[in-house]
């Protein structure tokens, strides 16, 4: 236990290193663009940009340097926006909320397929339920994300006029993108579900709440799911990791302010401060979510709590 | 390997020689299309015809022209000498990078292990497509930078698969054997230790594939990688979104062809490990 949270520690730390390390192996100086920003666009002549460098402590050794930002971070004053003008922070906290709100949506939409189809097709082998896993998984894994929201906005805002391109502010602007992404995770989702389920039902104690007269439904989720969560939660924790992959494109694509398209954003208008916060604060939070995976299976099964 | 699923054997029934033999045909499609494609396509992919623009499919064109009169169809075929070999060079990258830093950490085992082993999960927490996004940004926005990028997050996909497969040949008498003749280490690992795991790199190779044309073509998409004008299919698919309304082939098409490459890789994949393991 404490040794999973040292290891998330130093994970942290190294991904601070990287996220400062970053920004000095963009294309372009740093400091040069930094002053250019609040000459207000200027291009500074040389001697006053040798100055700025030595007043702003840009010729220290490179390891005052990541300290000296690292602190600034800590304090909560990790500069402005190249582009904006703003405060960072107060962008990433409203941008880390949408996205979160965004994946929770798409679990939500994953697991409310996957988890009846997954437990049929095990209780089914061959069904229906069973096929029906078999080609959400497929299509899941072989549609680009980026092609498929096109075609759902096709279909349901541009053909059907059902639900807004993109944007938003009202409910309707967060189905098409957490449609997209629910449904491209859902049939592995499902299939991983099934196979963990499969699993357990060739154990005894199903068996014996199958003699003692249980139900069939009350068997399935009553007895076998709870005893296939472990990997299931694994898994699902895994594929938060895949989703972010989706949800950098799906946020692009349907204007929905995260911090995804935000990463992107930040890239193409080369603002660096925003860039170096992006992969912080993500990485940051990948983090968290592993180990709250990790705290959620020890929670579910005691056993494993020696194990880690 | 974890969360892929096996292509038709719903039932355990273990396909099909048809399916192969689809699949060898496709594949021999395809690599028709990237070595001669050029003398198929009937148009030259970037000649720009503003007054026959977004026309329908006709006899010269059959899949249309696109918003700046290109012909869609020429398109799609040099296209198939951008992405696949774009993924193809990713993967080469990938696996000869990930298998010789597979062999070394299996084969040293130790500290040098668990260090790598460390960065190699570090590689699997974050979500791959936005770490190389950052990177291809790093690196200088194009096209090589991009393939680098996909290659820097995928090498950790074959050192652990390598790495594992390393501590199993390793414990087995025939490198007790090669040590005892005095050979040297690399020439155990390169000689005798990797022919012996070829077969399970290959069908990792090939579902690998898929991924990297589903990343490079989004990649693509986004803005990095291809550069504009080149006919890429992920870039025809975002040049076409501006058109979607009124002529949804423009997106269809190329995105059809994505999906059925990959499709065919993974099928692939999946006959290939059917065959070897």
């Amino acid at each position: 236990m404490l040794r999973r949270l040292g290891q998330s520690l130093a994970l942290l730390i190294l991904l601070s290193m990287f996220s400062f390390a970053l920004v000095h192996a963009m294309p372009g100086d740093f400091a040069e663009l930094l002053l250019i920003e609040r000459m207000g666009g200027d291009l500074p002549a040389r001697d006053v940009l040798a100055r700025f460098k030595a007043e702003e402590g840009f010729n220290d050794p490179i390891v005052h340097q990541y300290l000296r930002w690292l602190g600034s971070i800590l304090r909560g004053e990790p500069g402005v926006s190249f582009q904006s003008g703003d405060s960072v922070w107060a962008e990433i906290g409203l941008r880390v909320e949408n996205t979160l709100l965004l994946a929770a949506a798409s679990i939500a939409v994953s697991l409310a397929l996957a988890v009846p189809i997954g437990v049929f097709a095990a209780a089914r082998r061959g069904s229906v339920w069973d096929r029906l896993s078999m080609l959400l998984a497929v299509l899941g894994m072989a549609i680009p994300n980026f092609w498929y929201s096109l075609i759902m906005v096709m279909v349901f805002s541009l053909f059907l006029g059902w639900l807004p391109v993109s944007g938003y502010g009202h409910w309707t602007h967060i189905v098409l993108p957490a449609l997209v992404i629910g449904t491209s995770m859902a049939g592995i989702t499902a299939r991983f579900i099934r196979s963990c389920v499969l699993d357990v039902l060739s154990r005894d104690f199903v068996r014996t709440a199958h003699s003692k007269g249980l139900g069939e439904i009350r068997v399935l989720l009553g007895h076998a799911l709870p005893n296939a969560l472990v990997p299931i939660v694994t898994l699902l924790g895994l594929q938060i990791g895949k989703m972010f992959d989706g949800v950098v494109v799906v946020e692009t694509i349907f204007a929905w302010p995260g911090i995804g398209r935000l990463l992107v954003e930040s890239i193409f208008s080369r603002d660096f401060p925003v860039l170096q916060l992006c992969v912080l604060v993500i990485g940051a939070v990948y983090i968290a979510v592993n180990l709250t995976v990790d705290l959620l299976v020890m929670a579910i099964d005691p056993r494993i709590r020696g194990a880690l | 390997m974890l969360s892929r699923p096996a292509f038709g054997r719903a039932n355990g029934v273990d396909a099909c020689g048809w399916k192969r033999t689809m699949g060898l045909g496709a594949l021999a499609l395809v690599l028709f299309l990237v070595t001669s494609g050029p003398f198929v396509a009937p148009h030259d992919p970037s000649m720009i015809d503003l007054v026959n623009r977004l026309q329908s499919p006709s006899f010269d064109h059959p899949l249309g022209t696109d918003h700046m009169g290109r012909c869609v169809f020429s398109r799609l075929i040099h296209g198939f000498r951008v992405t696949p070999l774009a993924a193809f060079i990713v993967v080469a990258l990938a696996a000869a990078t990930g298998t010789a830093i597979g062999l070394v950490s299996g084969y040293a085992g130790g500290l040098t292990d668990s260090l790598i082993m460390r960065v190699v999960e570090g590689f699997f927490v974050f979500p791959a497509i936005a770490v190389a996004l950052v990177l291809a940004a790093v690196l200088g926005l194009g096209m090589g930078a991009t393939v680098v990028a996909l290659a820097a997050v995928h090498w950790a996909e074959y050192a652990r698969v390598v790495r594992n497969l390393t501590l199993a040949e390793k414990a087995k008498p025939y490198e007790l054997a090669a040590r005892a003749a005095g050979i040297s280490p690399l020439r155990i690992l390169f000689r005798h230790l990797l022919p012996s795991m070829v077969h399970p790199i290959a069908v990792l190779a090939t579902f690998s594939l898929s991924w990297a044309i589903l990343s490079f073509s989004g990649l693509s998409f986004l803005g990095l990688g291809a550069e504009p004008g080149t006919p890429e299919w992920g870039l025809m698919i975002a040049e076409g979104r501006a058109f979607m309304r009124d002529h949804p082939r423009l997106i269809l098409v190329p995105g059809l062809t994505i999906v059925a490459v990959v499709i065919l890789f993974n099928v692939l994949g999946d006959s290939l490990r059917d065959r070897l393991q």
